[in-house]
């Protein structure tokens, strides 16, 4: 996947909590982190690490038609076998777009909603988080010209009455190693010859 | 019978002897080792000649002279592609050719000198070697740092190959040895060399795949091919020998750096 990361904005997570969240000393099972992206995005994939978080549900602000739609792609997606357990606390974890169950496409937020049921754990969170849009069509890689040109499909040539190609084409490529030789012993040390004391005295120059 | 061993035995202990002294088995040492590294086709006329340069460097310190020709002889023990022997037999060369008081550096005139007898003795005529020389030779005053002693060193190692086989590559090109080339040949070549040579300068293994796909047997079959329709193969102005070996040089020598 060579595709760059979409930029985004992560705002903090916000804990559900019930109860007053100051006085109330339990600690919530939910947080809730939304992401904004800049421009709507088809988003291929959405990827991040895991802190300890059990289940995670994704909900897309979609853009559509000058209205904004709140949908649900992806509906408590266990990230923790076992939320009392080690397994997947820390794992890299990848949502690809046809894991969904809408189509990502114009997605204008992205909210993450982290439940972890297990009193085990302080903290939880996911860290690390891209989104890769979808990648165009008509992605192009540069292929240079002489590439194309290294298998001729024309008819063979008459060779008749020429020189034989393979030596000429030997002695050439010799020619042209020993020349490239040459240019990379090339250094840049100079005699100094119109150095004089380290600057130049055009009155030298004059000379040459 | 019993007489022979006695006679033998007094000679060969002396010889023994005198190779067991310290200072005779140092020089031998130098000796194998110089051998060792330059690995010369004639192994005992090599030993000789070393000898001889040792002892004249015993009897004269600096004749100017004899340096020039010892510094030339070390330089022709390896060819430029033996990399790390040719290195080391420059540093030789320019250790003896460096005149120690005036700071560090060989004189102008002897490395002038030295890089006219080096194109003279890589089989390089005078008209074929001046305008590299006039690239890269120095003042006669001038002092020459070892790096650019070196440079121009191999440049000349360099160029003599090079001409060698650009009179490889025109027997190949013209139609039989006693028959000069056909002029459009040539130059189709020179300009296949001439194309390779220009390639763009972009990462060095870019450059070598692109240089190289422009003078792939193919692609040189293919201009010559261009420049020769069947119908016209055997008439048609001629290139000499000097002629192509010149242009072939001038290629060569425009990407030579000009020494200031």
């Amino acid at each position: 996947m060579s595709a760059k990361a979409v930029s985004c904005t992560i705002k903090s997570a916000v804990a559900l909590q019930i109860g007053d969240a100051v006085s109330d000393s339990s600690r919530p099972g939910v947080y809730i982190t939304d992401i904004t992206l800049a421009e709507p995005v088809n988003i291929q994939e959405i990827s991040f690490k895991n802190y300890y978080s059990a289940y995670l549900t994704v909900r897309l602000q979609r853009r559509e038609d000058s209205s904004a739609k709140w949908v649900t792609c992806l509906r408590n997606y266990c990230l923790m076998s076992n939320p009392h357990a080690e397994a997947g606390s820390h794992d890299y974890f990848s949502i690809h777009r046809h894991q969904m169950l809408t189509e990502p496409d114009n997605v204008t937020t992205v909210r993450l909603i982290l439940r972890q049921p297990s009193s085990e754990w302080l903290n939880f969170s996911i860290e690390e988080i891209s989104i890769y849009p979808c990648a165009k069509e008509d992605l192009e890689r540069d292929v240079p010209a002489w590439l194309s040109t290294l298998t001729p499909v024309e008819e063979p040539l008459d060779l008749n009455g020429l020189p034989d190609p393979e030596t000429v084409s030997s002695s050439i490529q010799q020619m042209w190693a020993l020349t490239e030789i040459m240019q990379a012993s090339q250094t840049a040390a100079s005699i100094g010859r119109f150095d004089v004391e380290g600057s130049y005295d055009v009155k030298l120059l004059s000379y040459t | 019978m019993a007489e022979k061993p006695d006679s033998k035995s007094p000679k060969s202990d002396s010889d023994a002897e005198f190779v067991c002294q310290p200072e005779v088995s140092a020089l031998l040492r130098g000796a194998l080792l110089e051998l060792l590294q330059s690995r010369p086709e004639d192994p005992v006329g090599f030993l000789a000649e070393h000898f001889a340069h040792l002892s004249a460097e015993a009897e004269d310190g600096a004749a100017e002279h004899r340096s020039v020709s010892r510094a030339l002889w070390h330089l022709s023990l390896a060819h430029h592609s033996h990399r790390s022997a040719f290195n080391s037999n420059v540093r030789v060369a320019y250790e003896l050719l460096a005149c120690g008081p005036s700071g560090g550096g060989v004189r102008g005139r002897l490395y002038s000198e030295m890089l006219r007898s080096l194109c003279s003795e890589g089989g390089l005529s005078g008209s074929t070697a001046a305008p590299l020389l006039r690239r890269i030779q120095s003042h006669d005053y001038e002092c020459v740092p070892f790096q650019l002693f070196r440079q121009g060193v191999l440049t000349c190692a360099v160029f003599a190959d090079y001409i060698r086989k650009s009179q490889c590559l025109y027997a190949a090109v013209a139609s039989a040895p006693d028959r000069p080339a056909q002029r459009t040949l040539c130059q189709a070549v020179l300009s296949t060399l001439r194309d390779a040579l220009d390639t763009a300068d972009r990462t060095d293994a870019a450059r070598y795949l692109e240089a190289s796909a422009k003078i792939s047997p193919a692609k040189v079959a293919q201009a010559m091919a261009e420049v020769h329709p069947p119908a016209q193969r055997r008439d048609g102005p001629t290139m000499d020998a000097q002629e192509f070996e010149d242009a072939a040089a001038a290629l060569f020598i425009a990407r030579v750096r000009t020494v200031t």
